[in-house]
């Protein structure tokens, strides 16, 4: 079942550890991203999976077979990487039926595969031309579309779209998951933007300081997030810390104001914070919900929604609204009741 | 495995390129210690630096380093300030220009003046005098492409355009805009120039050799045709100068960018 | 000092008003280069097509056919493409073990700064100090001349003497030594920025579709370097072939070059028609100007991928 296999993947550069205690099985066809900050380890794992870096220990095997030590010629992963990396040289086809030429397969064989590849990135009209005069989007493809003329076992991306402008980012976004999907190939898929890790991933891998935090699909990822750490990064949260009013019940409160908790664990009495994302709250006040009231510090739009500051006992918490034509926006300084489900809040 | 290899490879060449560089400078710098018989002395040294033609020509070629550099300051700063300013679309023409000493050979270059000038309606070499000041052209012509290049890419890193306008609404003319805004501006720029027309002249054998000058380049090759101990105390004392211009150079541009440059001979 | 003048200048004097003014300002170089670079190498180019009577002629075309002649080109021309070959592949290969060796960090800095001091360090000295290391009582002769052992008869050998074995250093193969104590250096200067401009992910990307690290240097590197190591290999081939002292002062002009050659006709030694020395400076040119040519051609083609 399981096709590509990482257990107990450690990497350290000298007393920096990289990577630690790695373990992932992926299916195939699966796309996988791995989520993180800067330097949490993204690339130097997938740079083990190409066979760029050793792993100080443990092990990688592809269908069963151990890859840990192969030479990265020997592997067949197509690999995409975030500066584009197209030899400036060649032209597009030459580019992508470079890896079916130093492999010495048949002209007749490359041509068609060179040809098919630039069907599936819509390029056929571009063949010709040479990387510098193409944009950086197009680059881009070209890159996909070489990584992936060799028919690899896995396709690696590092950080594909963080080159590109924000509108040809999102295009080339959706076209990355078409083609996946229509080649039905393993990915995966580094990044640091949890937007793209949300939209595209079939299980997302969050990873910080070089651990896993948290493995799940992105709606475990966004809605149970396991560790703090998940629950910062991906999305926006609010952290009220609270005080316990009972261990048993999970109820809490804020200055005065009692909450109930949706999912408690063992409370021990030290200090606590209750978790709840900003869209969950509401202007209002729901009997049997959880209730607050405080004033309106900031309100700033940003296009389809705003986001509405509140002070509550000294404590900033921000609320997600609609940008509708009904809504009605308070002003800075109004006392301002915010509800929210019991079910939407948990302790961290 | 396959780094290990690189890295033999790579620690192969990197010996071989020490032992180029070091072996001749190592094998000089003792063969010029060794004039007195079994003891290693600065004898040959001490009859460089005690032979009144050595100190004449060495002044000689000073000097006219000094007045090289003066007078290439003078000509390029304005020309690649105005370029900048105001004619970009000569600069194409004028590198091609101040590369040219690079591609014409020195001798032919020198031929060329030597028989230009010396005929009349010239009649350049007649005096030392007038002899000198083809000298000092010659040595513009062949350090200019290290002194263009020099104060071309200072100019680059300056805001020229910026500078004047703010020099001219402070109500500066010209003069007092070269002189106190982009001289000072350029100063690394034009000390690294400086220096490397500085030691080519030194260095230069061609144009005082064959403009009968008393120059060190044709000083040293007569004490090459006629010593044995004293050629190796003028290369080391060379090798020395060289070295000087050259850490100056890399000290003043250390705040700037590390601009390597390349000396021609 | 600041002016004490206290009425203001008006800024607009200092704009100059037509395209004319502007030059003005660039006249005092293109003057100077007129005078003392173009007009004598044009009257070089004139000289060589008249005789001493200031004739037109093409008589001293034909002294260029002059077997003497043509032998003292041959000679420049070995010495410059030897030297450039072999101090362009030395250097290439240092510069590459500089920038991508992992070799220590200490010696990499030792050998930039020393490159910039050996290509700068020509002429005459440079002549002295392979005179003081390799000439006839050099450091290194002197070195090789005292390995010696007695062999089976009893007799002492010294089979590393190298003025026993066919060595001169006042011969063609001293000359192409001691050039390459420049032309490396000069390489490794002008091509480590090239070197440094290898991405890594080309190298990467090349293994990662199966290609070898052969395959690598010949379709993707090679490829990307060679506008590089063409010009290089052109400022050397130009460096070598248009040095004068430092064959003159190692060989007291006895190896025939032509820049030798040229200066003996400066000198007035050889020839009695000077003209004839026009013909030979103006060869050289025409030299270069193939040389230039043949470059600019070949970098055309190998930088079709850069330009467009
Ligand atoms: N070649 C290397 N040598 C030393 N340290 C490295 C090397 N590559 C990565 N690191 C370190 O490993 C950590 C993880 O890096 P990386 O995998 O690139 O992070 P990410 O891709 O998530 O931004 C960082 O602290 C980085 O400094
Ligand atoms: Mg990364």
């Amino acid at each position: 079942m399981s096709y590509l296999e990482l257990s107990n993947v450690k990497k350290s550069f000298g007393t920096t550890i990289a990577v630690d205690d790695f373990n992932l099985s992926i299916a195939q066809g699966e796309f996988v991203s791995f989520l993180g900050p800067s330097g949490c380890g993204k690339t130097t794992t997938l740079r083990m999976v190409a066979g760029f870096e050793l792993p100080t220990s443990g092990q990688i095997s592809l269908q069963d077979k151990n890859l840990t030590y192969l030479p990265p010629n020997k592997r067949n992963v197509g690999m995409v990487f975030q500066s584009y990396a197209l030899f400036p040289n060649m032209t597009v086809a030459d580019n992508i039926g470079y890896g079916l030429k130093v492999t010495g397969k048949p002209k007749k064989e490359t041509n068609a595969r060179i040809k098919e590849m630039l069907g599936l990135i819509h390029m056929e009209e571009q063949h010709n031309k040479f990387p510098s005069q193409l944009s950086g989007g197009q680059q881009q493809r070209v890159a996909l579309a070489r990584a992936l003329a060799i028919r690899p076992q896995v396709l690696l991306l590092d950080e594909p779209l963080s080159a590109l402008d924000a509108k040809i980012r999102l295009e080339l976004r959706l076209e990355i998951r078409r083609i996946q999907q229509q080649l039905g190939i393993t990915t995966i898929y580094v990044t640091h933007d949890q937007e793209e890790a949300l939209s595209l991933s079939d299980r997302i891998v969050v990873m910080s300081k070089g651990k896993m935090e948290q493995v799940g699909t992105p709606a475990q990822i966004y809605t149970s997030p396991e560790t703090e750490f998940v629950a910062n990064f991906v999305g926006q949260i609010n952290l009220l810390p609270v005080k316990v009013v009972s261990p048993t019940q999970g109820k809490v409160k804020v200055g005065e104001q009692i909450l109930q908790a949706g999912k408690f664990g063992h409370l021990n009495g030290n200090p606590i914070r209750l978790a709840v994302r900003p869209e969950e709250l509401n202007h209002g006040f729901i009997e049997g919900a959880n209730n607050l009231s405080g004033k309106v510090e900031a309100i700033s739009y940003l296009g389809s929604i705003v986001r509405i500051r509140l002070d509550v006992e000294g404590n900033p918490i921000s609320m997600d609204v609609f940008n509708e034509r009904k809504l009605t926006i308070p002003s800075v300084g109004d006392d301002y009741q915010v509800t929210f489900p019991v079910e939407a809040c948990w302790i961290i | 495995m396959k780094t290990k290899r690189i890295n033999f490879w790579a620690f192969f060449w990197v010996v071989l390129a020490f032992l180029y560089f070091f072996l001749p400078m190592y094998g000089t710098l003792d063969f010029s210690l060794r004039m007195k018989k079994g003891v290693l002395s600065l004898l040959a040294y001490q009859k460089v630096l005690a032979d009144p033609q050595f100190l004449a020509s060495f002044r000689y070629s000073a000097i006219m380093g000094v007045i090289t550099v003066i007078f290439s300051i003078l000509l390029f700063v304005p020309t690649v300030y105005w370029i900048h300013l105001k004619m970009r679309q000569l600069r194409p023409l004028v590198e091609i220009i101040t590369i040219l000493p690079f591609i014409i050979p020195v001798i032919v270059y020198v031929f060329g003046l030597i028989r230009t000038f010396s005929g009349p309606p010239f009649q350049l070499t007649l005096t030392p005098f007038k002899t000198d000041i083809l000298m000092v052209a010659g040595y513009i012509v062949l350090a200019m492409p290290y002194m263009f290049r020099a104060i071309d890419v200072g100019m680059q890193t300056i805001d020229v355009r910026t500078l004047t306008e703010a020099a001219q609404s402070l109500g500066a003319n010209w003069a007092q805009i070269l002189f106190n805004v982009i001289f000072p501006n350029l100063r690394t720029a034009i000390l690294s120039g400086a220096l490397i027309s500085f030691a080519l002249v030194i260095g230069e054998l061609i144009l005082g050799d064959f403009l009968a000058r008393p120059a060190l380049g044709p000083y040293m090759v007569e004490v090459g045709r006629d010593m044995a101990y004293q050629p190796a105390a003028l290369a080391i004392m060379s090798y020395a100068l060289t070295w000087i211009c050259l850490g100056l150079i890399t000290l003043f541009s250390r705040s700037n960018n590390n601009q390597r440059q390349i000396l021609g001979r | 000092m600041p002016s004490n003048n206290s009425q203001p200048i008006p800024v607009k004097q200092f704009q100059p008003k037509s395209q004319f003014t502007n030059w003005i300002g660039i006249l005092p170089f293109f003057v100077f280069i007129f005078v003392f670079l173009i007009f004598p190498s044009l009257n070089l180019f004139s000289g060589a097509f008249k005789d001493q009577q200031g004739n037109f002629t093409l008589a001293n075309m034909k002294f260029l056919s002059n077997p003497y002649v043509l032998k003292s080109y041959a000679t420049s021309l070995q010495v410059s493409i030897i030297t450039s070959l072999v101090g362009g592949i030395f250097g290439f290969f240092v510069a590459y073990a500089i920038v991508m060796g992992n070799t220590p960090r200490w010696m990499r800095s030792i050998l930039t700064t020393f490159s910039g001091l050996a290509a700068n360090f020509g002429g005459v000295p440079l002549a002295f100090a392979f005179i003081a290391t390799l000439g006839r009582t050099g450091f290194i002769t002197a070195i090789l001349k005292n390995i010696c052992y007695a062999n089976a008869a009893g007799v002492q050998v010294c089979p590393f003497n190298p003025y026993d074995n066919g060595f001169n250093l006042y011969s063609l193969t001293g000359l192409v030594l001691t050039y390459i104590y420049f032309q490396f250096p000069l390489m490794i200067l002008t091509i480590t920025p090239a070197l440094e401009g290898l991405k890594k992910e080309w190298r990467e990307a090349s293994e990662n579709l199966g290609a070898s690290s052969f395959q690598y240097w010949t379709r993707v590197a090679l490829p990307i370097l060679l506008p590089s190591i063409l010009g290089s290999t052109m400022l050397l081939f130009g460096s070598a072939f248009g040095a004068f002292a430092t064959a003159q002062a190692l060989t007291g002009g006895s190896i025939d070059l032509v820049t030798i050659l040229i200066g003996q006709q400066i000198r007035g030694d050889v020839l009695n028609n000077p003209n004839e020395g026009y013909a030979l400076a103006l060869g050289m040119v025409v030299v270069m100007a193939f040389m230039i040519v043949g470059y600019t051609i070949l970098q055309k083609r190998t930088t079709r991928w850069l330009k467009l």
